[in-house]
């Protein structure tokens, strides 16, 4: 060949270079501008700037009773308000468009009055909004109408007030008016168009929805009429907008925040912390939230419906070596059924690892050497891992078990139907009353028909004790029901806890105020950023 | 007007292999365990909640009337509304069609750009170092996984050097372009190896030929040779697995997609499925069908377009 025709080749080579070039060349100039400069923190508040915050679940629809997924809730709770609301932690209620309530002596009657507020298009909140979406956070299409059966009638008394009347008193009833099902939508602009709501929401939270692109991203903006001030008397939030960018990958996520493409992001992977946590100019969040990870035990088949072979099973479960190689040291070791909320009782004894006390109730239990399915969603390496160390540490006192990996559509059809042995899984509360979730997994017997969140665990002590609690007003009285539930429940085998599982947050150090609260979420309008 | 009449014709046959996909899918979606109203309630709804949703979206018909509905509504155009996400399917399906078909198209350039200098190069210096460097690069290209890649490249281009952005699909076309391009690379490092081989192959077939030794007897130069007579004539093996290949990426473009954040259909199918969204499964089998029918009609019509030889119909 001669240098000419080599000549020519090396140029058709380089011209596929240079195409390769000229996208670069296209964004550079954009490049350049969004690396992030300034790493100074400043104490005082700083308003305005975009928070761009980086999910790894997307949002499916802005309507208040549609979803159940948490990419729908955590953005939902930003764009909305209810009666009341959950406070800075998560953990107590405070009030959100109704400024001041009034209880019954009997319990019954709940007054609400409303604070003067405006949706995000200026219409005032009225009453005909507060009873048009309760109605419909009730109406049994709603997949959390469960939490207001107790709801005899709601009823617009004038413009500004509401009065809710229950069948019997509930305590645990406000809390359910904080949940995300109960924020308060615009009535007119819902009825102008129901279908296009959950795309083109309107609410009085302290951002509106200005672009929805579906597993793209959705752009927050404040609202000019939100209600609420901040530290410096002025409302907040104290951002402009807040890009909230869809990127399931959690290394994507991670790199992301590194190279300044997103100021935030969720989902850390505990693999990833200790690492994102020594890096110069990044911060790790970790919260504790409503989480629990554990083993639902299906206590209908044999021979889990033994308490003595639940016992032996949780003996036999090294707790330490999981949450220190699964979740890399994050977390505590459970000591109830349900994730940590309020009137946890910390004085409930951890039940201990011990293989010879493990290998006596199993003997208790005349185990006849049945093999246990252990159900895991498959695509979770996480529950894929801590089903392994199970079988390693029940193979140690004599229990036999098989892991069976299913899509989670298939595995939960299976714990639906009773046909599962135990699974790797978890359980979170939209809820900060330990009513729901206590009951919900606690009562055999509870509305609903999941006959103990499909455990089909049975103990009537425990059922009336839920009734106490979910009667009495008084946090004391409360407080001990609930203890005595958790010890029951707990030392009956219930389940095998493994985690009380944190959020895992990293953010950069220009971002301010984020942190995630009890129910999961963020409170976004309490956000600033100093760069 | 002969290529106009062919594409008609295959579009038109493309209307009953549709109608089949569709059956057979819903079929199959009867037999996948799961319930799309329990997994989109979480399964703290009532058994009056799942009965009263699973009324709205028509589940609790018998399965055949469900197909029927599902055809009368999409020869009117609707493809009904998407169970997880309450907007209609037809909308959902069109606003991520654009992302996968963009990233398809983008990473195949990628692939021709890289194939046809390299093939060429590698065939004229057969068996030298070139040759050989090129062929071992292809294949550790190949083996690599799409996934690991990609998160290579944005290490690299993303992070290292922030020439690129590491997530999304961007705004507007030069937007796309500098986004997707990234992603496309990884497409096109997929396809090139295998394209490279079999043009290689091809062209050093082809060189042998007696006409090739008549026109070196001319006095043609060896460029002129391979360009306007040994390269047309080695195209068309390639072209056809090109072709396959393509109609295999348009389903598989779920791993690049998700490292890259891209809002593309392979993500939406993954998320259907898992949720058990059946329209949504139905309008996307719809949608891959069509474009992989498209695919191979594209690979038919530039045989006739590289060999005046080959003739349609």
């Amino acid at each position: 060949m001669d240098k000419d025709s080599c000549k020519r080749i090396l140029g058709l080579v380089l011209l596929a270079a240079v195409m390769a070039v000229i996208p670069a060349a296209v964004g550079a100039c954009g490049s350049a501008a969004q690396t992030t400069a300034s790493k100074t923190a400043s104490a005082a508040v700083t308003r305005g700037g975009d928070l761009t915050l980086a999910r790894f679940q997307e949002p499916l629809t802005f309507d208040p009773v549609g979803p159940s997924d948490n990419g729908s809730i955590y953005l939902i709770e930003q764009v909305f308000n209810t009666l009341v609301e959950p406070d800075q932690t998560g953990n107590g209620l405070v009030p959100g468009l109704a400024e001041k309530w009034d209880i019954s002596p009997n319990g019954l009657v709940y007054t609400f009055h409303l604070q003067s507020a405006k949706f995000s298009n200026g219409d005032p909140v009225t009453s005909a909004d507060v009873t048009f979406s309760l109605d419909r956070a009730a109406n049994p299409k709603c997949p959390y109408a469960f939490l207001f059966v107790d709801v005899k009638t709601i009823q617009a008394v004038d413009a500004n007030t509401v009065r809710i009347t229950l069948k019997a008193p509930s305590t645990p009833f406000l809390s359910s008016l904080a949940v995300f099902a109960a924020n308060i939508v615009d009535k007119a602009v819902y009825e102008a168009n129901p279908k296009a709501f959950g795309n083109k929401p309107v609410g009085s939270g302290p951002f509106m929805v200005t672009k929805y692109s579906r597993g793209n991203e959705v752009l927050l903006t404040r609202n000019p009429y939100y209600w609420k001030l901040g530290a410096d008397g002025k409302p907040v939030p104290y951002l402009d907008t807040v890009t909230v960018k869809y990127v399931p990958e959690s290394n994507s996520r991670i790199l992301g925040l590194r190279n300044g493409t997103f100021d935030a992001i969720e989902g850390v992977p505990f693999s990833e912390a200790k690492s994102l946590a020594s890096t110069s100019d990044i911060s790790l969040g970790v919260d504790s939230v409503y989480n629990l990870d554990y083993l639902y035990i299906n206590h209908q088949k044999a021979p889990l419906s033994d308490k003595n072979f639940d016992l032996a099973l949780n003996y036999a479960t090294d707790r330490q070596a999981i949450l220190h190689t699964v979740f890399f040291g994050y977390g505590t070791i459970p000591n109830s059924f349900t994730p940590k909320m309020n009137f946890w009782d910390k004085s409930v004894s951890l039940i201990p690892y011990d293989p010879a006390t493990a290998k006596q109730y199993l003997a208790k239990s005349g185990y006849g050497g049945t093999t246990i399915q252990i159900l895991v969603p498959a695509g979770d390496a996480p529950r894929l891992q801590i089903a392994e160390e199970l079988q390693q540490m029940w193979s140690a006192v004599g229990i036999k078990s098989a892991i069976q990996q299913l899509d989670i559509g298939a595995a939960w059809n299976k714990v639906v139907a009773g046909d599962y042995d135990v699974e790797v899984n978890m359980i979170t509360s939209d809820v900060n009353d330990p009513d729901e979730l206590a009951t919900f997994e606690g009562d055999y017997w509870a509305v609903g028909d999941s006959h103990g969140f499909y455990s089909r665990y049975k103990n009537r002590e425990v059922t009336d004790l839920l009734a106490k609690a979910r009667e009495t007003s008084n946090a004391q009285e409360r407080a001990s029901y609930y203890g005595q539930i958790q010890k029951i429940v707990y030392w009956d085998g219930y389940s095998v806890p493994f985690n009380f599982t944190p959020a895992m947050t990293a953010y950069s150090d220009h971002v301010h105020n984020f942190r995630t609260v009890a129910e999961g979420w963020w409170w976004l309008d309490q956000v600033w950023m100093s760069k | 007007m002969r290529v106009i009449g062919y594409t008609v014709r295959r579009l038109v046959e493309m209307i009953p292999v549709l109608v089949g996909i569709t059956l057979v899918a819903f079929l199959f979606m009867q037999l996948l365990p799961g319930d799309p109203i329990t997994i989109l309630t979480g399964g703290k709804a009532s058994p009056q909640t799942i009965a009263a949703l699973r009324a709205e979206y028509g589940l609790n018909k018998p399965v055949y009337m469900q197909y029927l509905f599902f055809v009368r509504n999409a020869l009117h155009g609707n493809l009904g509304t998407s169970i997880l996400q309450q907007v209609p399917v037809a909308q959902l399906v069109l606003q991520r069609v654009g992302p996968t078909v963009f990233l398809l198209s983008y990473g195949t350039l990628i692939a021709v750009l890289l194939t046809v200098p390299l093939s060429i190069l590698s065939a004229m210096r057969a068996d030298r170092p070139i040759d050989h460097g090129i062929r071992i690069g292809g294949m550790v290209t190949f083996a690599m996984p799409s996934f690991w890649l990609g998160l290579l490249l944005i290490l690299l281009f993303g992070l290292k050097l922030h020439w690129f952005p590491i997530a999304g699909w961007g705004e507007g076309f030069l937007g796309h372009l500098y986004y997707l391009f990234l992603p496309s690379l990884a497409i096109g490092l997929f396809l090139a190896p295998m394209l490279v081989q079999s043009l290689r192959s091809s062209l050093l077939e082809i060189t042998e030929a007696e006409y090739i030794e008549a026109a070196r007897a001319k006095g043609l130069k060896p460029t002129r040779i391979m360009v306007k007579h040994v390269l047309r004539n080695a195209l068309i093996p390639t072209v056809t697995i090109l072709g396959v290949n393509i109609g295999w990426l348009v389903g598989g473009t779920v791993v690049i997609e998700t490292v890259f954040s891209i809002p593309g259909l392979g993500q939406l199918l993954i998320q259907s499925v898992l949720y058990r969204d059946y329209p949504t499964i139905i309008g996307l089998v719809i949608v891959f069908g069509f474009l992989v029918m498209v695919v191979n009609m594209l690979a038919d019509l530039s045989y006739a377009a590289i060999d005046p030889r080959v003739e349609l119909g």
